[in-house]
């Protein structure tokens, strides 16, 4: 694997892959600044530029969006007191009262600091865990494969905030879209006598006209209902180092706390860097000497919070790598792109693509460095941009959604779904149904109708799901993943008829 | 009077789009000799998943009852209004892709920006036009010469 790495090393060190991780980087941390953008949607914006790039080239600019965004929330959360991102919550408990105090500099410094260290991190994790996982898994068969997709999908739905009917709806839909035209045995399904569908629907636009539309639609929603959004931000920041580094050394336990919850966290599925954050937060304030002081601008809750975010970029590689199942969005649409270059995410990628696993760990650790110097060189106009209004903003990821679609396969038809499946996604996203399952859903359904008849060629027997161990322990899983959210349902829905009784 | 909800509305909509699937699923053909299971199986188990988990909101909905809106019901022209935004963005963009094969990418991007500027920023002041123009005038061409010449893709 090491003579991998260093070819891969090779690859991306080229100027013209540095560049591309650069401003991979750049364009993360500005979509992870400006609120109501996530790291979704950087991601989605520039995933169309790596069409016509080779593997490493594009994944290495993907990556540096990843490691970008998740650490680009930060800056509003500091100084506007507004997280840039889910992600980014708890960094605003204690980042902007710092700021408050007259210390935002120190406040970004340290955050900064827990994000690269928190990356480093997620990509030790990831190295140790990847191969390791994809080295067992490659023991699994179309029934465990079919299963392990299953719980997967429970997984996700069940973690829809006490929607999981919903949820499970939207993990059905998600794999019914994938079924329309020409399957594996040349059969047209649902075309409704109309060519153009014999194709089916591409991935890409399916899935940016799902999410996009209804976060920006979302975002214009909020702005309309909510007047207040005028703001106001100092940018005079400097950063004191020495002081930083005081504040890091103290903290060697926290931050290695919170990188690990960080890369467990966004290991599973359904989860990434928004429950990352409130669990370390809520990790470093139960294990702290003070925890009364959390919530007043101490390095203790910015490092907890930055630290557990970041770690997120390389733990959700794992399960994407190694089993060729994304745990969040993201990594759905990191897993879009390497399907769009020909590459199948699975256990036979460390085999047959060891040098792309090498690129995404150099450019991941190449990402934290260039994360590093940006942030801290360019702090003030990060801060800056992050005031661009969403009236400026929504109009121009629609043209780019557009472009994007179009230049897939230069298909206008790919246009109109990215259309179509937006209104649907409003609409679903309106009746508070669940997105994220739907995405997996549309991501997961060719490879687990494959596996299913595979499953079922082999052996025409259902009951085989469940006489096979770890087939039939996924299976459990995933039904005992569905009890603990009938469960956890129960217990939202009565104490919010507790909270209403005691408000009444 | 049962009130239409959210719930109830996405019950119903789910329920019938399987129906009409599960029916147009019959043109599917069957499976040959060699398969165990045809093609429309897979599509049939997930059309039947939605249809029972769409039952499932619709009984649960029913059982709880509608909720009282915190806002009070609003009429057609009342919503229309409302969402006015939204609504003519989303027409906006359905334009633009109408446009796209016939007028080209350039002059079709231009006119969406454009518009749509003025339809999210105003037109009452000199510095909103500033902006709409400014950001469209540099954004189109800059996004046509990094996809025709930096990754060769033609656009329309």
């Amino acid at each position: 694997m090491a003579d991998f790495f260093l070819q891969a090393l090779g690859q991306v060190g080229s100027p013209m892959v540095l560049a591309l991780i650069t401003i991979g980087v750049l364009f993360g941390i500005i979509g992870g600044c400006i609120p109501g953008f996530t790291v979704t949607m950087a991601i989605l914006v520039v995933f169309p530029f790596t069409f016509a790039m080779d593997p490493v080239s594009g994944v290495s600019l993907m990556v540096g969006v990843f490691v970008g965004g998740y650490s680009g929330g930060l800056v509003s959360g500091v100084m506007l007191g507004i997280p840039g991102t889910p992600s980014s919550i708890t960094t605003v408990y204690d980042g902007y009262p710092m700021a408050q105090k007259g210390e935002p500099g120190r406040a970004l410094g340290i955050g900064v600091a827990a994000s690269f260290i928190g990356t480093l991190i997620s990509v030790a994790v990831l190295v140790f865990f990847g191969p390791l996982i994809a080295s067992y898994s490659m023991k699994f068969r179309p029934w465990e494969i079919t299963s392990l997709i299953v719980f997967a999908l429970t997984l996700v739905a069940g973690l829809s905030n006490g929607a999981l009917l919903k949820g499970l709806l939207a993990a059905a839909l998600g794999l019914l879209i994938t079924t329309v035209g020409y399957d594996r045995n040349s059969n047209l399904r649902f075309d409704f006598d109309l060519p153009i569908l014999g194709s089916g629907f591409e991935i890409l636009p399916v899935m940016i006209g799902i999410f996009a539309f209804s976060q920006l639609m979302g975002n214009l929603e909020k702005l309309r209902d909510d007047k207040s959004d005028i703001r106001e931000v100092n940018t005079d920041v400097s950063i004191p180092y020495r002081q930083i580094l005081v504040d890091m050394s103290r903290q060697k336990i926290n931050t290695l706390r919170s990188s690990l919850i960080g890369s467990l966290v966004g290991a599973l599925p359904g989860t990434g860097g928004t429950v990352a954050n409130f669990i370390s937060y809520d990790q470093a304030k139960k294990m702290s000497r003070h925890p009364e002081r959390f919530g007043t601008g101490i390095p203790d809750g910015i490092i907890a919070s930055e630290a557990s975010n970041s770690a997120v970029a390389g733990g959700a590689f794992v399960p994407t790598l190694a089993l060729g199942i994304p745990g969040d969005l993201p990594m759905a649409i990191m897993m879009g792109v390497l399907i769009l270059h020909g590459i199948t995410p699975g256990p036979l990628m460390f085999e047959q693509n060891p040098v792309l696993v090498g690129a995404i760990y150099a450019s991941l650790l190449i990402g934290a460095v260039v994360m590093v110097i940006s942030q801290l060189l360019l702090v003030r106009w990060f801060a800056k941009i992050s005031l661009i209004p969403q009236q400026v903003l929504v109009p121009v990821v629609l043209m780019l959604c557009a472009v994007g679609a179009f230049a897939l396969n230069n298909n206008l038809f790919d246009v109109w779904v990215l259309f179509i499946f937006g209104i649907l996604g409003y609409l679903l996203w309106k009746a508070e149904v669940p997105l994220t399952p739907l995405i997996l859903g549309v991501v997961l359904g060719d490879n687990m109708e494959r596996q299913l008849f595979r499953a079922l060629e082999l052996d025409s027997s259902w009951l085989t799901f469940l006489t096979r161990p770890l087939s039939a322990l996924f299976l459990a899983l995933a039904v005992v993943s569905l009890i603990v959210s009938l469960y956890q349902n129960r217990k939202i829905r009565l104490h919010a008829l507790a909270t209403k009784g005691g408000d009444a | 009077m049962l009130m239409l909800t959210k719930d109830r509305a996405l019950a119903l909509a789910m329920m019938l789009m399987a129906g009409i699937l599960l029916v147009e699923s019959g043109n599917i053909p069957p499976p040959t000799s060699w398969q165990p299971y045809g093609s429309a199986l897979f599509p049939r188990i997930l059309l039947v998943v939605i249809g029972a988990l769409s039952l499932l909101i619709l009984i649960r909905s029913l059982l709880v009852g509608a909720k009282r809106p915190d806002t009070p019901r609003r009429t057609f022209p009342q919503w229309l209004a409302h969402n006015r935004t939204v609504l003519g963005l989303f027409l906006l963009f359905g334009l633009y892709a109408a446009l796209l094969p016939l007028v080209g990418y350039i002059a079709a991007t231009l006119g969406f920006l454009v518009t749509a500027f003025a339809w999210l920023l105003g037109i009452d002041t000199r510095r909103k036009w500033i902006i709409n123009l400014a950001v469209s005038g540099i954004l189109v061409p800059l996004v046509y010469v990094i996809f025709r010449y930096g990754l060769n893709v033609w656009l329309p």
